[in-house]
């Protein structure tokens, strides 16, 4: 038997900016991590006791785990999906949910021909699946316009209460993928920093294990 | 575009550190009874090769597809099915070469030509022999400097539990990829969503958390097991039990990554390297070479391969210094060098100054003549 080492192993965390960030803090705060909401500042990254914190744009937090810059991070599973990229993801934390649906105007009825997303690779598959071959469009934002303007016949994107939908006569057709926040672990971390990275995966499943468990 | 993607030149002094990491790896194999081979890199494609979707493709005069070499085991395979059809078994064979793919998976510009260097033991599936390869790759990465962690696991152990479970096959290949990304949320969805019973959602979260010491082991006895699953885990803990435990990581949630991989894998990580420069395993079953499998050209054997980009990386600081680079003003000062074990350059040209300027430009502060030795700029001086 190996004793508790006295001076925890150093790690790495990878966070998106944002409302994740926010939450990701305080809930890994509670699991123990000496870790408390940085002062707004022009910094990027933080040292706090023995972890690193690394403020990111969501799409990039599978990056940072996957090649082992972070050694695990926190990020929503549409955009770990969309990442494509194998990393462990034992956690489910439960907080910031929402879906990712296929949406139309209420009342199209005619061929998908072209779908815009900010989710392309997602879209193709789920297109792929259905037997459905249709261009997609990669998109940086206001998807929902795309479908109004006929850039689009459909979109796929997130959905959180659908109000914007109802506002612009829009409707959710298909729910594809349902997303809420994910801890995320680089495979070569969870194996030699287990001692450090188990017992935190132990204490969040503790702690979010109801959240997670509630029904969708 | 000047190269192709994914190739690179090598350089100064890169080449230096990539010469003497593959002679070194290559001695320490000598050294254990792996004798080299050398393989064509052009083979006859075919649709069966674990890699076909991912190689190079070229067309033969006669219209034939051959394919650039992907993937070492499948070519070892074939050489030792052709030219040691009746052994003597066991086979120790080294290989050392280039390796291309077509398409790499996740990064823009990832190499696509690269070098492996690797062993194959052929023709005998004893826990023994895999712990000679564990005693093996070990000690190839300490030779060079690299201290790495070992980890073991046995993708036969997953195929057996899952196949047992009576799931079919598309649903097994889901939880396959599930239990390999260790997804803790997928896996609780899928067990909702195809409503599998009780005794089996606590085998699958189980499997899951299979990671870590030796007490693993001890952890998956407790799991119920058919008798397939219960020989992986018993012969995985014998190849342990040879080794040394203590020194082993295990995941027994590994799925098969690599298809030809039947038996017992194992991967080793080094500190400072985010992803595992040496990577091994079993292929071909025991049943197979025990039921005369052998005889019909289906040759179980077990082999590890490193790849000597990634081991350039980690291994470059504990890399011997470069002798000292001396400019040679005559013949015998050249040889003396030499013979002391420095570089000696030799020089192309009476001309002083041009001779000085390129010294400073390569680095070089001494130069010799005859068997003395001296500050080159003083040399050339006394020589104008």
């Amino acid at each position: 038997m190996t004793l508790a080492p006295i001076t925890p192993t150093p790690i790495t965390l990878a966070l998106p900016k944002g409302r994740i960030f926010e939450e990701g803090i305080a809930l890994l705060a509670r699991a123990g991590l000496p870790l408390a909401l940085p002062e707004k500042s022009r910094a990027l990254q933080w040292r706090m006791g023995h972890v690193t914190l690394l403020e990111l744009r969501n799409q990039d937090v599978p990056v940072y785990v996957d090649l082992g810059i972070a050694d695990a991070g926190i990020v929503g599973k549409d955009v770990l999906a969309e990442s494509g990229r194998a990393i462990y993801e034992p956690l489910d934390l439960g907080f910031s949910r929402c879906r990712l649906s296929l949406i139309r105007e209420i009342g199209a009825s005619g061929p998908l021909l072209r779908v815009a997303s900010k989710y392309p690779r997602l879209t193709a598959e789920y297109l792929q699946e259905r037997g459905l071959s249709a261009e997609v469009l990669k998109l940086s934002g206001n998807i929902e316009l795309a479908c109004l303007t006929g850039l689009a016949d459909a979109v796929v994107d997130l959905v959180q209460t659908g109000s914007t939908l109802k506002a612009n006569n829009l409707e959710e057709l298909e729910i594809i993928l349902q997303s809420s926040a994910r801890l995320v672990v680089n495979r070569t971390s969870l194996k030699l920093k287990r001692g450090e990275l188990r017992p935190l995966i132990g204490r969040l499943r503790e702690l979010t294990g109801e959240q997670a468990d509630a029904p969708h | 575009m000047i190269l192709p993607q994914g190739t690179r030149d090598v350089l100064p002094p890169e080449w230096a550190w990539r010469e003497h990491l593959r002679s070194k790896v290559g001695a320490h194999f000598s050294a254990w009874g792996y004798q080299g081979v050398e393989l064509p890199a052009l083979e006859l494609q075919n649709p069966q090769h674990p890699q076909d979707h991912r190689a190079f493709k070229l067309i033969d005069r006669g219209g034939e597809v051959l394919a650039l070499r992907s993937e070492y085991t499948t070519a070892v395979q074939r050489l030792v099915r052709l030219r040691f059809p009746g052994g003597p078994f066991p086979l120790r064979l080294q290989y050392g070469g280039r390796l291309w793919l077509r398409s790499q998976a996740s990064e823009l510009g990832r190499l696509r030509e690269f070098t492996q260097l690797g062993v194959e033991l052929v023709g005998v599936a004893t826990p023994q022999a895999d712990a000679e390869l564990l005693a093996l790759s070990l000690s190839t990465l300490e030779a060079v400097g690299v201290k790495a962690q070992l980890e073991v696991g046995h993708p036969g152990f997953l195929d057996a539990l899952l196949e047992d479970s009576g799931l079919p096959e598309a649903l097994r290949l889901k939880l396959h990829d599930v239990l390999d990304r260790k997804s803790g949320p997928d896996l609780s969805a899928l067990i909702r969503s195809e409503g599998l019973g009780r005794e089996l959602e606590s085998t699958l979260n189980a499997v899951n958390e299979l990671y870590g010491g030796p007490e693993v082991l001890s952890a998956a006895r407790r799991l119920p097991l058919g008798t397939r699953a219960a020989s992986a885990l018993a012969h995985l803990e014998r190849v342990a039990e040879l080794f040394g435990k203590e020194r082993l990581l295990f995941d027994l949630g590994m799925s098969r990554r690599y298809l030809y991989y039947s038996g017992f894998t194992f991967r080793a990580y080094a500190e400072g390297s985010p992803r595992q420069i040496l990577g091994g395993g079993r292929y071909g079953s025991p049943e197979s070479l025990s039921a005369g499998g052998a005889a019909e050209g289906h040759l179980g054997g077990a082999g590890f391969a490193l790849g000597l980009e990634r081991l350039t990386e980690v291994a470059a600081r504990h890399l011997p210094a470069e002798p000292e680079v001396v400019l040679a003003l005559d013949g015998s000062g050249a040889e003396y060098a030499r013979s002391l074990g420095l570089i000696a350059e030799g020089c192309w040209t009476d001309d002083r100054a041009e001779l000085s300027r390129y010294a400073a430009l390569r680095g070089i502060k001494r130069g010799v003549q005859g068997q003395s030795f001296g500050d080159l700029a003083e040399l050339l001086e006394a020589g104008a």
